[in-house]
């Protein structure tokens, strides 16, 4: 359980200098670019938290593979649900995802992310590790799950301390789901409100 | 009265729990529904959730605060000690895990590790074999059962205590009676019998204080804050077990 939160921040953007010679389709580089606009123009810029919020937003649409991630995290929800359904679902998730995060921008302190290694996994994909490195040099390993596509590399997931975000929300959700769709509906449009109420001005 | 009789108590009461409150199952013409069931592995959910609502009305009222308050009043540098103390005090125990699971080379690092630790580490308060390459990692009876085979059993959470398992809570009970030191001291009554209690109160405390950022940022970030806590515990359980390699995600790649 450890920070899962505070980290799962921070994991996203820091980054590593010493791994910008590397070539463009090697997984740790793009885990370091990702990593790297991150602290630059979202972290440490200094913007307003509406500008920050938005910068993210497409950073995260940039690098990640919201659907893939949406049908994973509805499990085999996802086959019974109507394609309307599921862009809803992809639209209130990628709200959640947004919001949570970007209400703790402000708590960014220094953090540093260390890429250490690279493993494939699922056929063309790759595991990458790394570990958020604090000032006082305390670290909790983040590793981010990647895949190819046709414009490249995109994540799936970000494991943090061993505790994966698409893994965590689709058995939250799979369990609402029980109740029905338009259950999960309702609480996660609540959610969105209650996270939009909490973001810095 | 004695911390043995005292859990036995608590151990009664839950197992009697155990065998009212069991979960249905999906019926096979709802796939996605059984699927997710088996997935989460929570057959005792109804009994867990009215246990975990108590916890929760407890937490609120009494042990939430107690612990914000340690963690505000306390310096950090003393918590971290305290932490650590209680690292090095497990360390015996996960020696034996390292045994039982066949990894001679990880036991003579946590026999190292103890060593220095209680030594050069004043006690066990400071980390030094941390800081020498070996960091703290810790075995217990349940993830030894995980090794040898043993199948999780249904999710459990018990009030005070948060979540487990059956294999884990087992492992747990085994540990507390039968392998640490701390217990075979106290079996001898001309011993001490508050070492055995500080020792509960210094568990509880370093791990209630060591989780309660993560646990307060989980319940804010969730819709369903029962079923994201017992994700990430199980989660986090089978990453020990695998010690530390990343979750598989089979499906994240078929067709749907």
């Amino acid at each position: 359980m450890n920070r899962r939160s505070a980290t799962f921040l921070f994991a996203a953007a820091v980054f590593a200098p010493s791994f910008a010679w590397a070539a463009e389709t090697d997984p740790t580089q793009f885990v370091a670019d990702f990593a790297q606009k991150g602290i630059v123009d979202i972290l440490a810029a200094k913007v307003p938290q509406a500008e920050r919020t938005q910068r993210f937003r497409t950073m995260f649409k940039e690098y990640f593979d919201l659907p893939a991630i949406g049908k994973f995290v509805l499990g085999r929800y996802s086959r019974n649900v109507t394609p309307e359904d599921q862009s809803k679902f992809d639209s209130l998730f990628e709200d959640v995802v947004v919001y949570t995060w970007a209400r703790r921008f402000g708590e960014y302190n220094g953090q540093s992310l260390k890429v250490s290694s690279s493993t494939p996994d699922g056929g063309d994909g790759a595991i990458v590790k790394s570990s958020v490195v604090d000032k006082g040099g305390d670290n909790i390993a983040v590793d981010f799950r990647l895949r190819k596509r046709a414009e490249g590399y995109k994540a799936v997931d970000v494991i943090i301390a061993g505790v994966s975000m698409a893994i965590t929300y689709r058995q939250e959700y799979t369990t609402v789901l029980a109740q029905g769709f338009p259950a999960l509906v309702v609480q996660l449009q609540k959610q969105v409100d209650d996270l939009k109420k909490q973001q810095p001005t | 009265m004695k911390i043995g009789s005292t859990l036995r108590v608590v151990g009664v009461i839950v197992f009697a729990g155990l065998v009212s409150g069991c979960a249905h199952v999906p019926p096979a013409s709802d796939p996605a529904g059984r699927a997710a069931f088996l997935e989460n592995n929570d057959r005792l959910e109804p009994m867990n959730r009215v246990m975990f609502k108590i916890d929760q009305a407890a937490d609120k009222a009494i042990i939430h605060p107690v612990i914000s308050t340690y963690h505000h009043v306390v310096p950090d540098r003393a918590r971290k000690g305290l932490l650590t103390f209680k690292h090095n005090i497990s360390e015996p125990v996960t020696f034996v895990h390292n045994i039982l699971q066949g990894s001679p080379g990880a036991a003579g690092r946590t026999f190292a590790r103890f060593v220095m630790n209680s030594t050069i580490g004043f006690f066990g308060f400071f980390d030094v074999a941390e800081k020498a390459g070996m960091p703290f990692r810790s075995e217990d009876f349940g993830q030894t059962l995980a090794v040898w085979g043993v199948g999780e059993g249904s999710y459990v959470y018990v009030p005070f205590l948060g979540p487990t398992t059956i294999r884990d809570g087992i492992g747990l009970g085994i540990d507390s009676f039968f392998v640490d030191p701390i217990a075979w001291y106290s079996y001898n009554p001309h011993n001490a019998q508050w070492v055995q209690w500080a020792e509960l109160g210094l568990i509880y405390v370093t791990e209630k204080d060591d989780n309660m950022e993560a646990l307060d940022e989980l319940r804010k970030s969730s819709i369903d804050y029962y079923a994201a806590l017992r994700s990430a515990f199980r989660q986090i359980r089978a990453s020990e077990i695998r010690n530390g390699a990343p979750p598989p995600m089979e499906d994240l790649d078929a067709p749907q």
